[in-house]
C-alpha cells in the first residue's frame, strides 16, 4: 500500500506479464524483434539506474517478478494479461499457463486472465472453455496484432470474435483486455481506428472493455468512444511509464482522461516487465498536474482520484474485496516472504480498519 | 557500418550552400503521426552530396514504425530534394526497418506502394487523408481560439465562411458582416494550411470551422468541438513522446552516431548500425511494436 496525505492507497497493478523471451524459446525473427522492442520501451521510459540488461529482460522468472512487485509492497496486487505469440515463440511468450504457475503459487496475490484468437474457431471456444474450468479466468487479454500463419491480425467487431465474446458472456468472463497499439501491417486501415471497440463495447453491455494503452496513439479516437461508452475503460501501460521523462504530458493525458471518462474508468498497469512496480507506482503517486493543467481541465490528481486509478477501479472489475484483503495481507505468505506484515497492520495487531 | 566516411566526395567535402538547401528542403517533410518535420524529429542520419546527386539516410524510432508512414516520409524527402534545380536525382535510404530494404528500392525505383507491397490493406492516399484530417482537427482550436479572445461571438465563428478571413503579413482580418476584427496571423494561417490540405475548405463559400467529423458546428456545440481538437493535439504529442523515447532508447541521446553532434554538423557519411541482435534478421515481416 502507499500513503498520501496519511491515507493508504490499496494498489493493484492492472496489467502484468511473466513472459520468456530466451533464445532458446524463439522460433521466429519476430519474436527476437519484439523483445527487442519490448527493450527499447524500457529504456526509453526507465530511469537510467533502474535499467535492466536484456539477459535478464529476455526471462526474469517468478521470483524476481514477486520481489519486483511485492518485495517493497509497491503493489498489493496484479493482474496477469497474457500474450501468446505463439508463431514467435515455441513454448508461447506468456501464456496463460505459463502466467498460472505463479498465479497458483500466490492466488490471493495475482488474477488470472485467459485469452482468445476468433481464428481459432472451435478448437478456440472450447479452449476458453478450458480456461474458465481449469482456472476460472474472470476476463480474457486480446492481442488482435498477433501473427497466426498467412493472418496478421483480427478485428473485435467480426463475426467471429463476436462468436467469442458471446461465449465470455455466457461463462461470465467478464473483463475484456484489448490492446490497441502501433500500425502493424503494410498500411493496415486499423491505424487510426479504435472503431472495432466501439461496436463489440455497444453490442456486448454485460462486458467490460478496458483498453490498453488507453489508445495511444489513439488516444483521440479512444476518449471519444469511451465518452460514449459507459463499459469501456482505459489501461494506463505505457501512459503511466511517461512520468520517468514526459512527466508534463502525462499530466495532460491524465486530464483528457479524466475528463473524458471520469475518474472511475481509468485503471493504473505497469505493464512489467516492460515497467517496474518497484519505481513506478511511487512516481506516478508523485505525478502532480501543473497549475495550467489544473485549470484547462479542472481536475486533481488528489488522494480520492489516485485511490480509484491505482487500485479501486480495478477492484470494481474483478469483484476484490479491498478491505478483506487488507485483513488477509497480514500474514499471508508474501506478507511473512518479505516482512511485511508491520507494513498491513498484522503483527501489532493495530490495524484500524 | 559502410565505412562511407571515407568516401571523399561525401561531407566535408560538400559544397555548405547545397547541403543547407537539402536541409531546408528536408524540413519540409513531417512524420505524417506527429506533423512534425523529420529534421526537427532529428531522424536523418546523413545527407551526402555527389554534384546533382544526393543521398538521404534516414532511421525511424522503431523497426516497427508503419511501413505507410515511414513511405510517405521516405518518398516526400525524395520529391523535395528533387525539387532543387541543381539536384538531378535524389536516392532515399531507410535504415533499421522492417521493411527498410523494400521501402529503398521501392522509392528510389519510383514504384508504387501498391507494388512494393502488394498485400497492403489500402492505399497511401487513404493514410494520407486520415492524417491530413488528424492535422485539421488538432489546429483548429488555436484558430478559434484566437477569434474568441478578440470576443467574436460563438455564432459569429461557427458561421465564419473561407472568404471572411484574409491573412496578410503578420495579420488575420475576420470579416464579421462589416465590422472586420484583427487577430494574430498564425494560429490562422496555420489551420488555413490544414484545411486545405485535408481538402475540407477549398472554395470561398466553405464553411471555415468544422466538427471532426467534417460538418458545420452548432454554436453551442463549439465547446465541445474545442476540447476534442486540444484532444486531438494532445494524441500527437503524446505520440511524440513514444517516439522519442524509442528514438533515444535506439540510438541514445547523442543521436544515431553517438557522437553527441547533430548531423547537421558532421562531416556526413557516417551510419551507424543499430548494433542489437535485430541486425541478425533482414527478412520482411511486421508486427506490433508493443505488447
Amino acid at each position: 500500500m502507499y500513503e498520501m496525505d496519511g491515507e493508504e492507497i490499496f494498489v493493484i497493478d492492472g496489467h502484468v506479464h511473466l513472459w520468456d523471451a530466451r533464445q532458446e524459446n524463439i522460433i521466429h525473427e519476430g519474436g527476437e524483434q519484439f523483445i527487442q522492442c519490448f527493450y527499447d520501451y524500457h529504456t526509453g521510459f526507465t530511469p537510467e539506474e533502474k535499467q535492466w540488461d536484456i539477459d535478464e529482460y529476455r526471462h526474469y522468472g517468478a521470483d524476481k517478478m514477486t520481489e519486483d512487485l511485492f518485495g517493497n509492497a509497491a503493489a498489493d496486487m496484479a493482474i496477469f494479461q497474457p500474450t501468446y505469440l505463439d508463431d514467435f515463440y515455441d513454448e508461447g511468450f506468456n501464456t496463460t499457463e505459463q502466467n498460472a504457475e505463479l498465479a497458483e503459487e500466490y492466488p490471493e496475490r495475482f488474477v488470472l486472465n485467459g485469452s482468445f484468437d476468433p481464428r481459432d474457431g472451435e478448437e478456440g471456444l472450447r479452449y476458453l472453455e478450458h480456461l474458465k474450468e481449469e482456472y476460472d479466468i474472470p476476463g480474457v487479454k486480446l492481442y488482435t496484432a498477433e501473427w497466426r500463419g498467412e493472418s496478421k491480425g483480427w478485428r473485435l467487431d467480426s463475426d467471429e470474435a463476436f462468436e467469442f465474446l458471446e461465449k465470455c458472456a455466457d461463462l461470465g468472463i467478464e473483463n475484456i483486455n484489448a490492446h490497441k497499439g502501433p500500425t502493424i501491417r503494410p498500411l493496415n486501415r486499423d491505424a487510426f481506428d479504435v472503431k472495432d471497440i466501439d461496436d463489440a463495447a455497444s453490442s456486448f453491455p454485460e462486458l467490460n472493455f478496458i483498453v490498453n494503452h488507453v489508445g495511444l496513439p489513439r488516444l483521440d479516437d479512444f476518449c471519444w468512444i469511451a465518452a460514449q461508452e459507459p463499459n469501456v475503460y482505459g489501461g494506463l501501460a505505457v501512459a503511466s511509464a511517461m512520468t520517468t521523462n514526459r512527466p508534463r504530458k502525462f499530466g495532460e493525458i491524465m486530464g483528457e482522461l479524466l475528463y473524458w471518462l471520469g475518474e472511475d474508468r481509468v485503471l493504473f498497469g505497469s505493464d512489467y516487465a516492460l515497467w517496474n512496480p518497484d519505481w513506478l507506482v511511487d512516481q506516478v503517486m508523485n505525478a502532480e498536474l501543473t497549475d495550467e493543467q489544473r485549470d484547462e481541465y479542472g481536475v486533481e490528481l488528489d488522494v480520492e482520484t489516485m485511490k480509484k486509478v491505482m487500485g479501486e477501479n480495478v477492484a470494481e472489475l474483478y469483484d476484490i474485496d479491498i478491505e478483506e484483503k487488507k485483513r488477509q495481507f497480514r500474514d499471508d505468505d508474501i506478507t511473512e516472504r518479505f516482512d511485511l506484515g508491520a507494513h498491513y497492520g498484522g503483527d501489532a495487531g493495530a490495524a484500524a480498519d | 557500418m559502410s565505412g562511407s566516411s571515407a568516401d571523399p566526395t561525401s561531407g566535408a567535402g560538400d559544397d555548405p550552400a547545397k547541403r543547407q538547401a537539402v536541409i531546408e528542403r528536408l524540413d519540409r517533410v513531417e512524420d505524417p503521426e506527429l506533423a512534425r518535420s523529420i529534421v526537427e524529429l532529428d531522424y536523418i542520419d546523413a545527407i551526402e552530396i555527389d554534384g546533382g546527386r544526393v543521398e538521404v539516410r534516414f532511421t525511424l524510432p522503431t523497426a516497427w514504425c508503419s511501413p505507410a508512414f515511414a513511405w510517405m516520409m521516405a518518398t516526400d524527402a525524395r520529391d523535395e530534394v528533387e525539387g532543387l534545380d541543381w539536384a538531378d536525382e535524389a536516392r532515399i535510404e531507410l535504415c533499421d526497418h522492417m521493411h527498410g530494404a523494400e521501402i529503398t528500392t521501392g522509392v528510389n525505383a519510383r514504384d508504387t506502394f501498391g507494388e512494393t507491397f502488394p498485400d497492403a490493406d489500402g492505399g497511401v492516399a487513404e493514410v494520407r487523408a486520415a492524417i491530413a484530417d488528424k492535422a485539421r482537427v488538432s489546429t483548429q482550436r488555436a484558430a478559434v481560439d484566437a477569434l474568441l479572445d478578440a470576443a467574436v461571438d460563438p455564432e459569429q465563428v461557427v458561421a465564419l465562411d473561407r472568404s471572411d478571413v484574409d491573412v496578410a503579413g503578420d495579420e488575420a482580418h475576420v470579416d464579421l458582416g462589416g465590422l472586420s476584427v484583427v487577430v494574430d496571423a498564425d494560429p490562422i494561417a496555420d489551420y488555413l494550411d490544414r484545411v486545405e490540405t485535408s481538402g475540407h475548405v477549398t472554395g470561398p463559400d466553405d464553411t471555415l470551422f468544422l466538427t471532426p467529423e467534417g460538418d458545420p458546428i452548432p454554436a453551442e456545440r463549439l465547446d465541445v468541438v474545442q476540447k476534442r481538437s486540444r484532444l486531438a493535439s494532445v494524441n500527437m504529442g503524446g505520440q511524440g513522446a513514444v517516439c522519442d523515447a524509442l528514438h533515444r532508447a535506439r540510438h541514445g541521446p547523442d543521436g544515431p552516431d553517438g557522437s553527441g553532434a547533430s548531423y547537421v554538423d558532421q562531416s556526413g557519411g557516417e551510419l551507424s548500425a543499430y548494433d542489437g541482435d535485430v541486425d541478425e534478421f533482414t527478412s520482411t515481416w511486421t508486427l506490433s511494436s508493443d505488447d
